[in-house]
């Protein structure tokens, strides 16, 4: 008995160390060839190996699709990002401490994969927790990332790692100093100077006309009450379809518009103005009385049918809405 | 005849006694509309506090009357936050409150005996009275034209965007906060065209009173800036505006520094950052101009340039290390999501989950505005006609709260006042034009006329430098009575229907208390839902006086002001940490959230639930909000899209998630639920879906109460079981279910080596 006990406690770190060898050089060798470009290029079989059950170290992989016909603009805003945290991060670990291996898989490389894991969108980031070793986690299925808001900035997808890493050292995401963005606003900042001081003579009389900022004030307010921010904000489409091929101008709905929407209202505020304004301030100064007569009518109109037009596409906004005016119902 | 018979009354003297009295009359009548129009909620319900915030207004006003000022100052408020309390009188904006307490203490002093609920209630239409007049005042100072202060004051009175906010009931700060920021505009008015230190001190007094009132002051101490700023750069710069800005700004940011909430946040905070450099660059201004009187023109360039480069240099540096030392603290959420629109959504969940803070999407404006929309841009560009101080102003503003009420919906309370006075120009400028009786000679005559007097060349060529297109030809009037009926007709009848479109809005949007709801019966005749305040009630009977009441934060000034017990979270949303607590304790498991509820001494849970109703502003239409902000702080415990299915929707019937199910605010909502109905026809009404027969069990709370209506539904958290088992447990022995028994889980089989 004490000869078998010894024997299995001679042989056990024997046992051990040959299943830990091959598992430490995978790391290694993953490790070699990320230094040399990082993320790792997957495929089917790499991404097999790379994420193959016995691992002490970590997987990050990002399933994208690149290719333009799949139409993933999301895959390829957040691309750049990914390179940028990958690079960083391997160049700040250099050693490997903190057993971490970066991968991407493209939908092209990796067809088996997507439909293994059953995924129907893109892009989307999987991380492997190591499953021997010190920080080893007994639940090993992969913990997923999903892009539900938006493109992620670099940083904020660090964080999402780092909190998976405790105790392992987590390398700053470095942005590399944009030159061409800099050398670009010092240019555009000296030439808007040079041409505003030759220009300037020339300018002065634009900018100290008054009708130039009445209309600047103007168009501003038509945009802002039209509920241009809205726009802005929401990023309601343009036009919608209205189901039966057509183009509906108008979105159903009392909070709701679109783009199109408003800029139809800021022109109809914009007439009803202008006619206001041509009745208070224009017309008094027509000398002739039958051209006056005429313009009176015609602004007059203008004005009637407009607002009777305003009135009833608020009607059409807002259900119950019990006023109207002529011409349109 | 008719003429002689009027005559005296509209000439010399007693003409202007006459056109006083009217004026007055006039003023009179529109304040008791403006009044008549928002009491519309009393008589259809009756004299009761609206909605949310103003039960903390009134709880804290009650306070005020019957503890007196220094002890309301100094409130430190243990029914709130728990276990955290409120330092409340440092915390709020006293001028609210302390407004009523005065009427209330003046009242008693003439011997009137008036419940302060009812001095509260009507304190909103009060001053919306006084709102108009102050219109009045200030359009009056835009226009030379008699009319259109009257027709702003009109205007104000009615306008919906304004109705919205001061109705009889909605006792919140906005009640008085608008008067006080019309008034002080008036003052700075007055200040600037006089160039008087005692006009400026009156608009710091009122400006103080202002920042006592609402945190919108921010508007004001940013908008004056600009308008001084602008007239610095259109070259406009005088003694006048020295004079009073430098005394509106001393007086006015130590007014504002007396209100302990406020405290030194004018002298650090960006927001008030503007404020301060405009003083600088007008003292930097005046330096100059007193320079340039004393210097020969030719070292003054030299002597300028290099001046104001070192001052620029000095002051831009000492702002940078200022701000990178910390002293001066970054812009707050609120403000800084105006201008950068995404913010809110990505940093503060909390901020951009309030219906108010949303942006507006046009209908809005028509809704709040009516005609006076279109109106509004006319009137602006009838300001650019004169373009004197006080129309630059009008531009200004104008732009300005047009950009802020497009970000945010309840600013629209800011640009209200404006719009109504640019649409009063606009409409006097047309009934000035066209209601006057007198026409013009023929043509002919009036040309030569014209002709002879020699001036026109020339002054044509200096108004096409300086005026706008449109005033380029002389003034002539309008010719035949065709023209002038026809235009004014049109004019009275837009102006009617936007009474009626005022009056329609007020009676149908702004005009529900949302505590008490109404509904139509089959036979036509309203039907009170009544169960928020009979569910208060209930806390206020049956429970214990200190019981801590756990709900979604909306509700929990009115369970302050209704049932007056201790809450843990309320609608002053100061610490994001505890409300993400008690929306972690709502979206998680039972297991998870009883120890939470433990931990902070809950005794009751209170959910809002329109199921039965279809009422749809329910906690269960909330919830992903709780669990946003929950996940805001424990990303890895509350994950957003847990509660959504694998194809993105948001269920709550046999196909939500697992988690959803399992969270504590869907079972406390459909607990006990499908009871109500015959099986398989169990609905939920709001969501138009069909619930599975087996409702949810529950194990740690038990139902204490739920509303007639199935609104409210509150819920006892249990004590922990007598015996030591775990509740789960303890509830499932309760129900007769058998032990189920428990499996030891053995390790792998070990080779036993001996």
């Amino acid at each position: 008995m004490h000869f078998l006990k010894g024997l299995l406690l001679s042989l056990l770190p024997a046992a051990a160390l040959a299943a830990k060898k091959p598992v430490v050089d995978k790391f290694s060798q993953f490790h070699t060839k990320a230094l040399a470009s990082t993320p790792l290029k997957l495929d089917d079989s790499v991404y097999a190996k790379l994420t193959a059950a016995p691992r002490n170290y970590s997987v990050v992989v990002l399933l994208t699709a690149m290719e333009a016909r799949f139409g993933c603009a999301l895959c390829r805003e957040f691309q750049p990002e990914w390179d940028l945290l990958s690079s960083s991060w391997t160049k700040g670990d250099k050693k490997g401490d903190s057993r971490l291996v970066f991968g991407t898989l493209d939908f092209v490389d990796g067809k088996n994969t997507f439909q293994s894991l059953g995924l129907q969108t893109a892009p989307v980031l999987l991380f492997f927790q190591p499953t021997v070793g010190p920080h080893a986690i007994p639940d090993n299925g992969p913990i997923r990332y999903d892009f539900t808001s938006g493109p992620q900035s670099a940083e904020q997808v660090h964080s999402w790692i780092a909190r998976y890493l405790p105790d392992r050292p987590h390398p700053q995401v470095n942005r590399p100093i944009n030159w061409v963005r800099g050398i670009a606003i010092t240019t555009t900042i000296l030439a808007t100077i040079t041409f505003l001081s030759v220009a300037w003579p020339y300018m002065v009389p634009i900018i100290q006309n008054r009708n130039v900022w009445a209309a600047i004030s103007l168009i501003a307010i038509l945009l802002f009450t039209t509920g241009h921010m809205f726009n802005h904000i929401r990023k309601v489409p343009y036009v919608t379809g209205d189901g039966r091929g057509g183009v509906s101008y108008f979105a159903g709905g009392f909070s709701n518009q679109n783009g199109l929407e408003t800029q139809i209202l800021a022109a109809i505020y914009g007439l009803l103005s202008f006619a206001t304004i041509s009745l208070a301030l224009k017309v008094p100064r027509i000398t002739d009385p039958k051209t006056q007569q005429v313009a009176v009518i015609v602004w007059s109109g203008v004005i009637f049918v407009m607002y009777s037009f305003l009135l009833s596409v608020f009607r059409m906004k807002n259900g119950g809405y019990p006023f109207w005016l002529p011409p349109f119902f | 005849m008719a003429e002689t018979v009027a005559d005296p009354f509209f000439k010399g003297n007693t003409g202007r006694n006459t056109r006083g009295i009217l004026r007055l009359s006039i003023l009179v009548l529109i304040a008791a509309a403006a009044i008549a129009s928002r009491l519309f909620s009393v008589i259809r319900f009756e004299s009761i506090i609206h909605e949310f915030d103003p039960w903390f207004n009134f709880r804290a006003t009650k306070y005020l009357v019957s503890n007196g000022f220094y002890d309301f100052w100094d409130w430190f408020d243990d029914r709130t936050w728990h276990p955290l309390g409120r330092v409340t009188g440092g915390t709020l904006y006293p001028g609210l409150m302390v407004t009523s307490g005065a009427i209330y203490h003046a009242l008693r002093a003439l011997t009137i005996p008036v419940d302060i609920r009812n001095i509260c209630v009507l304190l909103a239409p009060g001053f919306s009275g006084l709102t108009a007049f102050a219109t009045y005042l200030f359009t009056n100072e835009m226009s030379t034209s008699p009319s259109a202060g009257l027709l702003a004051a009109a205007f104000m009175g009615i306008a919906p965007g304004y109705i919205s906010r001061s109705v009889a009931g909605s006792y919140d700060n906005e009640a008085i906060a608008i008067f006080l920021l019309v008034f002080t505009f008036y003052l700075w008015i007055k200040a600037v065209k006089l160039g008087s230190a005692m006009w400026g001190a009156l608009c710091a007094l009122f400006y103080g009173y202002m920042v006592s009132a609402w945190g919108g002051y921010v508007f004001i101490t940013n908008l004056i800036p600009l308008h001084v700023f602008v007239l610095v750069c259109m070259g406009r710069f005088s003694p006048r505006l020295y004079v009073s800005y430098c005394t509106w700004y001393a007086l006015g940011t130590l007014a504002s520094m007396q209100i302990p909430f406020v405290g030194f946040l004018p002298i650090r905070s960006s927001e008030h950052m503007s404020a301060l450099g405009v003083f600088g660059l007008l003292q930097l201004v005046g330096f100059v101009e007193f320079v340039r009187s004393g210097v020969p023109s030719k070292q003054f360039g030299t002597l300028l340039r290099g001046f104001v480069l070192l001052v620029f240099g000095i002051s831009f540096g000492g702002l940078v290390l200022l701000t990178v030392s910390g002293v001066i603290a970054p812009w707050t959420g609120r403000f800084y999501s105006l201008w950068d629109t995404g913010y809110a959504k990505i940093h503060i969940p909390i901020i951009a989950s309030v219906s108010e803070h949303q942006p507006t999407a046009w209908p809005a404006y028509f809704f709040d505005l009516n005609l006076l929309i279109w109106l509004f841009p006319a009137g602006v560009y009838l300001c650019f006609q004169k373009l004197a101080d006080e129309q630059v102003f009008v531009v200004v503003y104008s732009i300005l709260a047009s950009y802020f009420s497009g970000v945010m919906v309840r600013l629209m309370l800011t640009l209200t006042p404006i719009v109504c006075v640019a649409a009063a120009l606009a409409v006097s400028s047309l009934l000035d034009t066209y209601l006057l009786l007198k026409s013009p000679e023929y043509p002919g005559d009036s040309a030569t006329e014209a002709g002879s007097n020699g001036t026109p060349a020339p002054s044509k060529k200096a108004a096409k430098q300086d005026g706008l297109r449109s005033m380029r030809q002389p003034l002539v009037g309008i010719y035949t009575t065709f023209s002038k009926m026809s235009v004014v007709s049109a004019l009275t009848s837009y102006l009617l229907i936007f009474v009626l479109h005022c009056t329609w809005v007020t009676s149908n949007a702004y005009s529900s208390p949302s505590v008490v709801l109404a509904s139509r019966m089959p036979d036509g005749s309203q039907h009170i839902i009544d169960d928020y305040r009979e569910a208060y009630q209930w806390l206020r009977q049956n429970t214990a006086e200190d019981a801590k009441i756990m709900s979604w934060w909306d509700y929990g000034y009115q369970i302050g002001g209704m049932a007056d017990r201790p809450t843990l979270v309320d609608n002053n949303t100061w610490n994001n940490t505890h409300i993400a607590t008690v929306g972690k304790a709502m979206s998680s498991r039972e297991e998870v959230s009883y120890p939470i509820m433990r931990q902070h001494e809950v005794d009751y849970v209170l959910v809002v639930f329109g199921g039965l109703l279809g009422y749809s502003g329910d906690d269960i239409n909330k919830f992903l909000w709780m669990v946003r902000i929950a996940e805001g702080i424990w990303p890895d415990e509350v994950k957003e899209r847990d509660f959504f299915t694998d194809r993105g929707e948001y269920r709550v019937d046999e196909g939500a998630t697992e988690t959803m199910k399992n969270s504590l605010m869907y079972k406390m909502s459909y607990y006990n639920y499908c009871t109500l109905f015959p099986p398989g026809q169990c609905q939920d009404r709001v969501r138009g879906v069909k619930l599975p027969d087996v409702g949810p069990t529950l194990n740690t709370v038990e139902e204490a109460f739920t509303s007639e209506n199935w609104i409210i539904r509150i819920f006892k958290v249990k004590d922990l079981d007598n015996a030591g088992r775990d509740l789960a447990s303890a509830a499932s022995f309760e129900r007769g279910n058998k032990k189920k028994k428990t499996i030891k889980k053995r390790g792998p089989k070990v080779l036993r080596v001996e």
